[in-house]
């Protein structure tokens, strides 16, 4: 191959990548980053964007070049180099996505590990999935743990204890962290808050759990995201994010008092 | 009586009584109330037994049934074989050509209405508010959207060209076992008209994953989905086979397997995913449907079942499947692209070990679709890593197919056109997949319109734009007519631009974090949406113009050379359509299939022809 | 059709050029063992369910108030393993063109099958649970019964090698109908001790 076609084929990738590169900065692909655990998956989600748009680049620019360089006529009798391959360029293609595959898996699994952890002095929430409404309910302290790891809701009755204050909402204090446990009562649902970036399904007859460790005040939606029925669409609640002070103050208020209006 | 609609019509009823008979009589004689119970005598008697009826008429078992008992062996007259008219395509017919051409037919049309279903889900989704269907309705749309898109277009289409045109690739001059080829074919409209029938019963809106525990929550038109899944993948699995077989037993002398085209490669890899994963869906949908109609508990977690079983057992299918599903493209694309470049494959051998590479790997990844379902947390990052390191040899096939490319002389007809749009569309679903891949990642984008856009981009810039390659690289060869260049091209950039439009932005609402499965939605994604479903109007539009370009062309376009591409595999050196048989003579193969520029290369010799001379055989590395 | 005297597409021959054999294995055996290579796959997916039920549910195997008649299984596991061995024998004796030998041992495997089925429904009459007991009677019966449609179907194949057997049909030479009939009915054998081991016994 000749220096020619290989630096306009940069030349094309170069222009391309910027092309995608500005797509990927001034359309706001991301909402709100609400949470510690949001911080570090955007880090990863821009750090594999990068390596996407590099890939794309290269494999459009040949794309566009071939399609304008080596295009003939239909009646175009003639063939081509009869070029059957070369080692050395296939290892290199070979190589080269395992690099980065390889900095892809590490870059996710450190994010993954350091989301998933559970920090020792942690809020407890307990969440209810049910058609088609969340129910979260918050233990007291030192409320015995059961053997499905859940306080207030049990996973064979499905009913929650009375002792646990309950919420449609989900009401967090803003900087300490939060381990949800989850469960439904007749089908899978799934918790989704786009400014936490967190999901988590919640699946009848077991309980799954999340970290949260919310960084900003406010109101976010919570979302349901696994097809629940017929109500699935319309299966939201709020995650309201509140300070630690605020956050005890509606903690010892009755259930059901001091609404969930307030932001 | 003769096999035939007429036969197959009242032995339909007929099996139907039978199947009807068996279930009250069995309940009254155990004592069960009510003796007649619906639910369990469609599934039996409906869902069963009437399409055996239907198959037993048609004569599909009339060969099988005469040397079972022992009848004496006639001499085969060759009569179920070929098509002299066009109602030779509406019965039993061995002839791989014209099951072929059956199989690309009859999956377009499914195609079609899968895609007026879409435009439905479209038209809902065109506001926030817009209330042009109920919830349920809508539920069912794309679930059926997905489930015929799926089982009955792509997955057939696939192996409806490999049908017609693998058989003679190897130099062979039927399939291994013809009449279950034409079973295969048969149980097709069986699933599909199933399907359809589902949303009289009333439909089932579970998703095309279909998950217990909700599954088992549905109406009754569940077990309709249940039940046509069961019938398309007996009749892919006993595709597979026969193309498992057929490459196995009956190449050409010469034809050894690095001599095979690539196309061939990609339906041996894939015919074996087939064999080994599609069992898996079927006992999936065997435990909804017990669950349902018997009451079992597989799923059932009050009573000891185990929901997230049932995602396990499916997707250890359905990731298979999606490959089920691009292997084939892979091989419809090398030929193409290939040809059309005037080049050899680059690197043919690493392409064919990649795609081994792509069968093995695709059997390691299946809970990369559960990442947050709540399955044992420290699965999550082998699966990643399994799922990531796919990208490894799919690179090598999209490098390679640009570095057939490169320098070649290449003919932008129609099929080239889809080829190279394959390329990059499925580039840019395969990158979008990796995001999926990445764990910390997934947990924002799955389930919502991200996987959506994901989706389409391998299946429609995937799976569809290689379908389409094949049809117009192959429509001369099919029909002996050749299709109208202008529209083709016409086609290509309408669908290639409102493909794109249609989904590329759901790629930002779903990072926005809209989700799928939605009737409503939240207004600020009102605008894309808008944008989205005009698009996909058009869309939709641009496959008028295919149907009409068939259409037209076949019945008056003008006669196809035998090789109108100058490709050198063995389908180009017959006539445009084949003679009945293939060959005259089984054919010697002595060369590589791609020798595009080498100069006096054969692929092989057919009867008639000189045998090889020295120079021919020194071009061989 | 009686068209078919007229030859389509102006080809001159009305009979298939005979194929390559490309392979050392013949198509029909082939074709057999690629599907006994997906009927195990659909045991493998029961299989999966079975052990995800048993696993979630964690406890002592079979559940508490449920009991397994071993012995009467292990009885009927004799039953069918012996008929593997009459098959066998049946398809020697075809071999060495002893008809007698396949007719008498095509009939013992038959009988030996059906007892085999008759015992498994006996058996489901007197286990004391249904389908819809729990988790426990799904898997039981959706394993064992999963084999029991095995077995029938094993048996209506053997049926028909069978009836030509008693037709004059096999010959030394030619025995594919015994033989790959044979080979599905040792799969359903080895199957069943399979299911035998995990559900019964381990
Ligand atoms: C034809 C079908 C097809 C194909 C080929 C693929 C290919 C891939 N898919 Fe996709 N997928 C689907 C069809 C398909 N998928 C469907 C239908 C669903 C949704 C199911 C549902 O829930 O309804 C789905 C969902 C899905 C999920 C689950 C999302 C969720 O619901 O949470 C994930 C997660 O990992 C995933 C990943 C991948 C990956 C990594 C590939 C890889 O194979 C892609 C590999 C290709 C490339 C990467 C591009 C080319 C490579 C290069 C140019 C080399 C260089 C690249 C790098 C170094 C990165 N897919
Ligand atoms: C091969 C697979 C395939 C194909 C080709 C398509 C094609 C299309 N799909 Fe689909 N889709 C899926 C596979 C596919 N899809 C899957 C697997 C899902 C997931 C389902 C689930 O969640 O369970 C999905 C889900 C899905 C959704 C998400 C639904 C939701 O989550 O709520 C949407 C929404 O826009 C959509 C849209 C479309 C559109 C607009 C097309 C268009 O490209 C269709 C264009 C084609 C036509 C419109 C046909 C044209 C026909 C005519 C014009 C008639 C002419 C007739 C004569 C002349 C006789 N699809
Ligand atoms: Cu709950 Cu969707
Ligand atoms: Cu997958």
């Amino acid at each position: 191959m000749r220096a020619g076609p290989l630096i306009r084929v940069i030349l094309v990738a170069l222009l391309l990548a910027a092309a995608a590169t500005a797509v990927a900065i001034f359309v706001p692909w991301l909402p709100d980053q609400a949470s510690e655990e949001a911080g570090r998956t955007d880090f990863v989600f821009w750090f594999v964007t990068a390596i996407c748009i590099g890939i794309f680049a290269i494999v459009a620019a040949i794309s566009v070049y071939s399609f304008v360089k080596f295009r003939v006529r239909p009646d175009d009798d003639s063939d081509g180099p009869p070029v059957h391959g070369h080692t050395g360029i296939e290892i290199v293609w070979t190589v080269v996505p395992l690099i980065l595959v390889v900095a892809m898996l590490v870059v996710s699994s450190v994010a993954l590990a350091r989301n998933d952890r559970v920090p020792a002095d942690h809020l407890r929430v307990e969440v209810l999935g049910q058609q088609f409404a969340w129910v979260f309910a918050y233990p007291e302290e030192g409320m015995e743990v059961g053997k499905h790891k859940l306080a207030c809701i049990d996973r064979e009755t499905r009913l929650i204890a009375d002792r646990c204050k309950t919420s449609p909402n989900l009401r967090l204090p803003v900087g300490r962290s939060t381990r949800l446990y989850l469960t439904a009562r007749e089908v899978i649902h799934s918790f989704f808050v786009p400014e936490f970036r967190l999901k988590q399904d919640a699946v009848p007859g077991m309980t799954t759990a999340i970290t949260i460790t919310p960084t900003k005040r406010g109101d976010y939606p919570v979302i349901c995201t696994e097809l629940c029925g017929l109500g699935h669409a319309l299966m939201r609640s709020r995650a309201i994010v509140t300070s630690a002070a605020e956050f005890e103050r509606w903690r010892r208020s009755p259930s059901g008092e001091n609404g969930d209006t307030s932001p | 009586m003769a096999p035939g609609w007429l036969r197959a019509a009242w032995m339909t009823a007929l099996f139907f009584g039978i199947g009807f008979g068996l279930v009250a009589g069995i309940r009254a004689f155990a004592g069960w109330d009510p003796a007649i119970d619906w639910e369990p005598i469609i599934t039996v008697a409906a869902l069963t037994m009437a399409p055996i009826g239907f198959l037993s008429g048609l004569g599909a078992f009339d060969y099988w049934l005469g040397w079972a008992f022992g009848a004496p062996t006639r001499p085969d007259d060759h009569s179920g074989h070929g098509a002299r008219s066009w109602s030779d395509y509406f019965r039993i017919n061995t002839d791989h050509k014209v099951i072929g051409i059956q199989y690309v037919t009859t999956t377009i049309v499914f195609f079609l209405v899968g895609g007026m279903l879409a435009m439905l889900v479209r038209a809902e989704l065109a506001r926030p508010e817009a209330n042009f269907v109920d919830p349920q309705t809508y539920n069912e749309l794309f679930t059926a959207h997905a489930a015929l898109m799926i089982f009955l277009f792509v997955i057939p289409a696939f192996a409806g060209l490999a049908n017609y045109v693998l058989p003679i690739m190897i130099g062979a001059p039927d399939m291994a076992f013809p009449r279950l080829n034409a079973l295969s074919y048969w149980l097709l409209p069986i699933a599909g008209i199933m399907m359809l029938a589902s949303f009289f019963f009333p439909g089932f809106g579970a998703g095309w994953t279909n998950y217990a525990p909700l599954a088992v929550e549905q109406p009754f038109g569940n077990v309709f989905f249940s039940m046509a899944v069961q019938w398309a993948g007996a009749s892919s699995i006993a595709t597979a086979l026969n193309f498992l077989v057929t490459i196995i037993t009956m190449r050409a002398p010469g034809m050894t397997f690095w001599r095979m085209p690539l196309l061939v490669w990609a339906n041996f890899t894939t015919s074996l995913l087939v064999v080994i994963a599609t069992p898996f869906i079927a006992g999936s949908q065997f435990f909804v449907m017990f669950d349902k109609v018997m009451h079992t508990n597989f799923f059932d977690f009050a009573e000891g079942g185990y929901p997230l079983g049932y995602q396990h057992i499916f997707w250890f299918y359905s990731h298979p499947a999606v490959y089920i599903m691009m292997l084939p493209g892979f091989g419809i694309a090398s030929e193409v692209i290939s040809a059309m470049s005037r080049k050899p494959i680059f690197g043919y051998r690493l392409m064919a070990l990649s795609l081994m590479a792509i069968l093995i790997l695709g059997f390691s990844v299946w809970a990369h679709h559960m990442f947050v379902a709540g399955m044992a947390p420290w699965l999550r990052v082998p699966m990643m890593v399994t799922t990531l390191l796919i990208a490894v040899p799919t690179g090598i096939k999209v490098f390679s197919w640009l570095a057939t490319t490169w320098e070649g002389r290449i003919n932008f007809a129609t099929p080239m056109l889809w080829a190279v749009g394959f390329v990059s569309m499925f580039v840019i679903g395969g990158l979008s997949g990796i995001f999926l891949g990445a764990v910390p990642i997934v947990i924002h984008t799955s389930d919502t319109y991200f996987v959506v856009a994901h989706i389409h981009y391998v299946l429609l810039g995937g799976s569809l734009f290689t379908i389409f390659a094949g049809i117009y690289y192959w429509f001369p060869k099919m029909t002996g007519r050749m299709y109208n260049e202008t529209l083709g091209k016409v086609h290509f950039w309408l669908s290639f631009l409102a493909f794109n439009a249609t989904f590329f932005p759901m790629h930002i609402i779903g990072v926005q974090g809209m989700p799928r499965r939605v009737y409503t939605y939240d207004p600020q994604f009102g605008n894309w949406n808008l944008f989205i479903t005009i698009s996909s109007f058009v869309l939709g539009a641009s496959f008028i113009i295919f149907v009409y370009n068939m259409i037209v062309s076949w019945r008056s376009g003008k006669p196809a050379p035998s090789n109108p591409w100058r490709a050198l595999t063995l389908e180009w050196q017959v006539s445009s359509p084949p003679p009945l048989f293939n060959f005259d003579e089984i054919p010697q193969v002595v060369g590589n299939p791609y020798e595009y520029g080498v100069p006096g290369a054969r692929h092989a010799i057919l009867s008639g022809e000189r045998a090889p001379t020295g120079e021919a055989e020194t071009v061989q590395r | 059709m009686s068209a078919h005297s007229e030859t389509p597409h102006g080809g001159g021959h009305l009979h298939p050029p005979t194929a390559n054999q490309s392979s050392r294995v013949d198509a029909p055996t082939l074709g057999m063992l690629l599907f006994i290579a997906s009927e195990v796959m659909l045991f493998g997916s029961f299989f999966t369910a079975y052990f995800f039920v048993r696993v979630n549910a964690g406890a002592e195997w079979p559940l508490e108030p449920f009991e397994l008649p071993k012995f009467v299984a292990g009885v009927n596991t004799a039953i069918l393993v012996t008929s593997s061995f009459t098959i066998h024998w049946a398809l020697q004796s075809i071999k060495r063109g002893n008809r007698a030998g396949l007719q008498a041992g095509l009939v013992l495997t038959l009988a030996l099958g059906v007892t085999f089925l008759l015992t498994q429904f006996r058996e489901y009459s007197r286990v004391g649970f249904s389908p819809a007991d729990g988790a426990f009677g799904t898997i039981f019966y959706g394993l064992t019964g999963l084999h029991g449609a095995h077995v029938f179907v094993g048996l209506t194949l053997l049926t028909f090698a069978t009836i030509r057997a008693f037709r004059g049909h096999f010959t030394p030479a030619h025995h594919h109908g015994v033989e790959i009939p044979g080979i599905y009915w040792h799969f359903v054998d080895v199957m069943w001790i399979v299911v035998y081991a995990t559900i019964y016994l381990l």
